[in-house]
């Protein structure tokens, strides 16, 4: 079967100060169709540069990249835009949704891109039936000032999902949430795949990286499988307890999610 | 309605949707804009109304544009021959300007030398007494002054028409009617009198006789009134009427001989310049020339056009720098919107269209307001003025006024719009990843 998304030894070197910057040196991903895959690394490591590269925010400086087994490594802009409209779906940290516009409006802003034309009528009922996705349809008419943070991150989910992409890009989307909203957020980005979208997850939460079906790591440039005992160390790195050997085994097994917290 | 594509309709939905989020911003940059498409919708209005008041002025004094003058030399013939050859053309007339005096015969007149009867004191008019004779190159010589005791009686122009004059000359009517050429000549000739005659009688007790020349008597009938843009005192009357009481020989002593024609009656002047020659007036001395009022007035407003539009492009330009102050404050604000609506698909040629769509609809509603107030205000104006000033009346908003303010603010919504169009089209959308 052909995978969603192929990338083969694809590099980014962005100008730095003084001299270029290598901030991929060479990172080899595929995502099939309903995969999810986790993607964690140290701050600065590089995940919102991989994830603006597979999203075609911008274009790798080496390397291939196929979509549908198609090579897009190069694409005209106006190609792009269309792909970005039809293909993919994001979710940011910050949920920039449009302050002037009601919840089913900001939603209905990704139908209203140029990329073929819906009446208005139809436009609502997509942005509605994205909204009941993420079961917030009865908030359709409220503007986001007035929406909690998990709302608003809601909704831009049903932004990302109200287009049917095959791929959602999700930056951090929990980064800005607590605990619990964030499990909530995770739940319904991980529901998306079940509809056979692929979904990768850039996150700091371990305990949200082990819900993906893969976790991968960004380190040096390039990525590698992070197995359970490294997802234990990073987890408790992360948060700056004891990085014990007995506990790796524990976590591994879900067991002891939250009691890490020191 | 026109079918948009669908990207147009997006630039559109989203332009829109921009101005109603910033209402107040985008009003700011309304404000110099609405000032400037104001003074272009003001500069074109009033040179249109001006042209059309200037005109209408020069076309009473000097005939119609286009229309064909000729002077006739001061002749014993040229009367005769112009109305024979005229009789009963209607493209072409011929007037003779002979001084006349209406009132008590023997006396001198309330005006002596045809002077002007709204100035309070005539007895400081220092022209000459009696009657006074104009030849076509503007030389005036009047008669030695006979002493005679001043009484009721007014001289004036007497303008003695073959046709309907007012074919070339638009008269207004002030009151009263205007001679009617089709009906059988009257032994009592009827003549119109133009407004400044009209203060005469207004003001004085004046008999109605009329003396042309020496001696020869008529009582006319004072049919109505007309203004002809002409200050000094004026009489109207049928030629034919006239010949009833003076010979047609005299009618060329005045010198006030002229024959107006249609640009279309190119058959009557033919015959007529014949008629003249055969007549024994050299052909040298029959000069035709059109009358050219729009040129006349052209040069007159051209300059006082030219200082107010360069004004009007002032103050434009300093609406373009609103429009582009607040559109690069915007953009500089919009920065995350902006890369979003690419992140969601938008491409860059449709983000700069967007932008620009903000700024032309700023523009498009600025002229709008701007025009529709200049329109009222026109309105209001003339609705005022117009007991003052009659060309005022029915005038209605000039177009090309309406179409230059449009113009005028889509260019300004352009201008304003096209650098901070090129800025958002240029946002990094990996920017988003970093707000
Ligand atoms: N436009 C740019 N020009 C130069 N360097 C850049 C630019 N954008 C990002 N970088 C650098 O690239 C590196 C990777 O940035 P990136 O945002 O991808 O990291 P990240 O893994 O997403 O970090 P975080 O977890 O903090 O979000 C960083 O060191 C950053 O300073
Ligand atoms: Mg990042």
């Amino acid at each position: 079967m052909t995978p969603l998304i192929e990338l083969a030894g694809v590099t980014k070197v962005l100008k730095g100060q003084q001299q270029p910057r290598t901030i991929l040196s060479g990172v080899d991903l595929t995502v099939h169709s309903g995969e999810s895959v986790a993607v964690v690394g140290r701050s600065g490591s590089g995940k919102s540069t991989l994830l603006s590269l597979v999203g075609l925010f911008d274009r790798p400086t080496g390397g291939q990249y196929l979509l549908h087994g198609r090579d897009i490594t190069r694409l005209s802009e106006r190609r792009a835009a269309a792909l970005r409209s039809a293909e993919f779906g994001f979710v940011f940290q910050r949920f920039f949704l449009l302050k002037h516009l009601t919840a089913v409006q900001n939603v209905a802003m990704a139908l209203v891109n140029g990329q073929g034309w819906l009446p208005r009528r139809k436009r609502k009922a997509r942005a509605i039936a994205a909204l009941d996705r993420v079961g917030i349809a009865h908030l359709a008419k409220h503007k986001p000032p007035r929406l909690s943070g998990g709302e608003q991150q809601r909704v831009a989910i049903a932004r990302a999902l109200v287009r049917e992409p095959r791929l959602v890009l999700a930056d951090e989307p929990t980064g800005a949430l607590d605990t619990e909203t964030g499990n909530l957020v995770i739940d319904v980005l991980h529901s998306a795949t079940e509809r056979g979208c692929g979904l990768i997850l850039v996150t700091h939460d371990w305990d949200h990286a082990r819900r993906m079906g893969r976790v991968l790591r960004l380190q040096d440039g390039t990525l590698a499988d992070a197995g359970p005992e490294e997802v234990v160390r990073e987890r408790a790195a992360s948060v700056g307890g004891p990085d014990i050997g007995g506990l790796a085994a524990g976590a591994a097994g879900g067991m002891l999610g939250g009691m890490v917290v020191a | 309605m026109i079918r948009l594509s669908g990207r147009a309709r997006s630039a559109l939905i989203i332009g829109v949707q921009g101005i109603r989020a910033r209402k107040l911003r985008t009003l700011l940059s309304m404000m110099s804009l609405f000032l400037g498409v104001l003074a272009v919708v003001a500069v074109q209005a009033g040179a249109e109304i001006g042209q059309r008041a200037l005109l209408s002025d020069v076309e009473l004094v000097q005939g119609k544009d286009g229309t064909l003058r000729m002077y006739l030399p001061p002749d014993p013939h040229t009367a005769s021959v112009a109305i024979d050859a005229l009789k009963g053309r209607g493209d072409a007339v011929a007037s003779f300007t002979t001084s006349a005096t209406i009132g008590e015969p023997g006396v001198t007149p309330i005006n002596p030398g045809g002077a002007p009867l709204d100035r309070d004191n005539n007895e400081g008019y220092a022209g000459p007494a009696g009657p006074v004779f104009c030849d076509s190159r503007g030389y005036c010589f009047g008669q030695p002054a006979v002493n005679q005791p001043k009484g009721a009686a007014i001289q004036l122009s007497l303008v003695a028409m073959t046709g309907d004059i007012r074919q070339f000359q638009p008269f207004r009517p002030v009151s009263g009617q205007w001679l009617d050429f089709a009906s059988a000549p009257s032994l009592g000739p009827r003549i119109v009198l133009n407004k400044a005659a009209a203060i005469g009688f207004a003001r004085y007790r004046i008999p109605a006789q009329l003396s042309v020349g020496s001696g020869v008597d008529a009582t006319p009938r004072i049919v109505g009134v007309v203004d002809d843009g002409n200050d000094q005192p004026t009489a109207y009357v049928r030629t034919d009427e006239l010949l009833n009481w003076m010979p047609v020989d005299s009618m060329s002593n005045g010198g006030g001989l002229q024959v107006m024609l249609s640009p279309a009656a190119t058959g009557e002047l033919q015959v007529l310049r014949t008629r003249l020659i055969a007549a024994g007036i050299p052909a040298g001395q029959l000069q035709v020339e059109p009358i050219d009022a729009k040129k006349h007035i052209a040069t007159e407003l051209t300059l006082v056009r030219r200082v107010f539009l360069g004004l009007a492009a002032l103050v434009l330009l300093i609406g373009v720098g609103g429009i582009l102050n607040v559109g690069l404050a915007t953009v500089g604000e919009r920065v995350e919107e902006f890369a979003l609506r690419r992140a969601v698909g938008t491409s860059r040629l449709l983000l700069a269209a967007i932008v620009l769509a903000e700024t032309l609809l700023t523009g498009l509603f600025t002229a709008a307001a701007a025009v529709g107030t200049g329109a009222l205000v026109l309105k209001a104006a003339s609705t005022v003025l117009a007991g003052r000033e009659p060309f005022l009346q029915d005038i209605g908003f000039p177009w090309q006024a309406g179409a230059a303010g449009v113009i005028a603010g889509l260019i300004a919504g352009l201008l304003g719009g096209l650098i901070p169009a090129i800025r958002a089209a240029r946002i990094p959308i990996a920017s988003i990843m970093r707000a």
